[in-house]
């Protein structure tokens, strides 16, 4: 078993408020979990912990089995193995060609290459012919896609998804299950997600945790 | 009400024969202006944006004392920099005092407040979701800053125009530090005064037609950037 994350009585608080509060948690890599629980369970600002963009209020959280260092340049290096896709994701001001390629421009990727890999991720979400759509003139299915292919082109070792496919149709909620489902496959991407549904944690994940007010559930193996 | 009309008249005509004199002192007016908003917003532009996105003890007390100094009278600003660029101030043997430099240093004390606060207002209101996302794509803390920027871009480029409107209608710092002379440091506002005073009203009334058309461009200009970013924000 190779172990992707390892928290140990790990907490966050708000203005004094525990929202979460973990005695143990592993995770393993190459793998799907689902988070499940209801709206304040935690499942986002466990999320923002793993994506390391919140620092832990106590406790200790390993990444490959290294302690995570809440300092700006090793912040900046366990960043560039893990993305979150928001919930509701923005997408910057811009056509949708310039936000597939943030990405890999901040990473100095070469132009002929980063050409390649947007249209390969734009290829896979179904949205090659939107490359020089206004980003912001979207529906909201069309936006998840495109922060789905943005998180994409970056090839990560674990994707964050904070409810994948809330608010969004049911066709789009098919090609963005099918595509988590893919790159998990063939690219052995580790995937954690936060979700409401239940009967898609059951298709897609290999594990569900259960949050309940910020700790994890007995039950969560049981779903 | 025929001294008005009379002056309007003439000041027209004076306009549309492209006099020199005119020119010359609407020339420094903007050069002025110009370099005094240019190097204001460098500063300003950067120490708003720090200042948005950082915790630290007394950042209340400081956006209080920024918001303060935007109701700072030119006069005072004046007087300041007179002090130090007297003969006997500081500064004294740079021989500032009376020259273009000299107005241009007060007029970016004038308006480094009203940037700074004004680019603290425009990224306070760039959702913070773009910063976690630049942040989870990798970017560096310089990258994010240029993203939230570049969002905050049409509020940013509203505070530069408010500031040149702020500069080339003031008269105060001008006067004091420039010293009103002719074909150096002479801009429309301090002409306009020193014409009212010797009660020739025509120059004072063409200088007053170009400052409020350049004023109505800077308004035209800074609409515009409003309604971009209401129209991003909506």
């Amino acid at each position: 078993m190779s172990i992707l994350y390892s928290a140990d009585r790990l907490t966050k608080k708000f203005k004094g408020r525990t929202v979460l509060d973990l005695e143990q948690l592993q995770l393993e890599k190459h793998k799907i979990y689902a988070l499940i629980g209801a709206n304040g369970a935690g499942k986002t600002t466990l999320l923002n912990l793993l994506a390391f963009l919140v620092p832990p209020s106590s406790g200790t959280l390993q990444f490959f089995g290294r302690d995570a260092i809440y300092n700006r340049q090793h912040l900046l290096e366990l960043r560039r193995r893990v993305v979150l896709v928001d919930q509701y994701p923005i997408l910057f001001t811009g056509s949708v060609w310039k936000n597939v390629e943030f990405g890999l421009k901040v990473r100095g990727v070469a132009k002929a290459l980063r050409e390649k890999r947007v249209l390969e991720v734009l290829e896979l979400v179904g949205m090659r012919d939107f490359t020089q759509a206004d980003a912001h003139k979207l529906s909201g299915g069309e936006s998840k896609r495109v922060a789905l292919a943005r998180a994409l082109a970056i090839e990560p070792e674990v994707l964050l998804c904070d409810e994948p496919t809330a608010n969004v149709d049911e066709e789009n909620q098919d090609v963005i299950l099918s595509i988590l489902e893919r790159i998990n496959t063939e690219n052995q991407t580790s995937i954690i997600m936060a979700t409401h549904y239940l009967a898609q944690s059951r298709r897609l994940a290999h594990h569900i945790l259960m949050l309940a007010h910020g700790r994890l559930s007995d039950r969560s193996e049981l779903f | 009400m025929d001294l008005l009309l009379d002056s309007l008249k003439s000041a027209f005509l004076l306009l549309l024969s492209y006099d020199p004199e005119l020119f010359a002192i609407v020339g420094v007016s903007l050069k002025v202006s110009a370099i005094s908003t240019l190097l204001a917003s460098l500063l300003g532009v950067p120490c708003g944006f720090i200042i948005a996105y950082s915790s630290f003890y007394g950042k209340r007390l400081l956006l209080t004392c920024l918001n303060t100094l935007l109701a700072m009278p030119t006069v005072v600003i004046g007087l300041l920099v007179y002090s130090f660029i007297s003969r006997r101030g500081m500064f004294g043997s740079l021989e500032l005092l009376y020259t273009q430099k000299a107005i241009i240093i007060g007029q970016v004390i004038l308006i480094v407040p009203l940037v700074t606060t004004l680019t603290i207002a425009a990224i306070s209101r760039i959702d913070n979701r773009y910063r976690n996302t630049a942040l989870t794509l990798g970017a560096t803390q310089l990258q994010m800053a240029w993203v939230i920027i570049q969002e905050a871009r049409y509020g940013i480029g509203a505070a530069v125009i408010a500031a040149f409107g702020r500069v080339i209608a003031e008269v105060g710092i001008s006067m004091m530090l420039g010293g009103n002379a002719k074909g150096f440091t002479r801009t429309m506002t301090t002409a306009m005064a020193l014409e009212y005073d010797k009660g020739e009203f025509v120059l004072a009334v063409a200088l007053g037609l170009t400052l409020m058309t350049i004023a109505f461009g800077i308004n035209l200009l800074f609409h515009f950037f409003q309604g971009r970013t209401y129209v991003d924000t909506v």
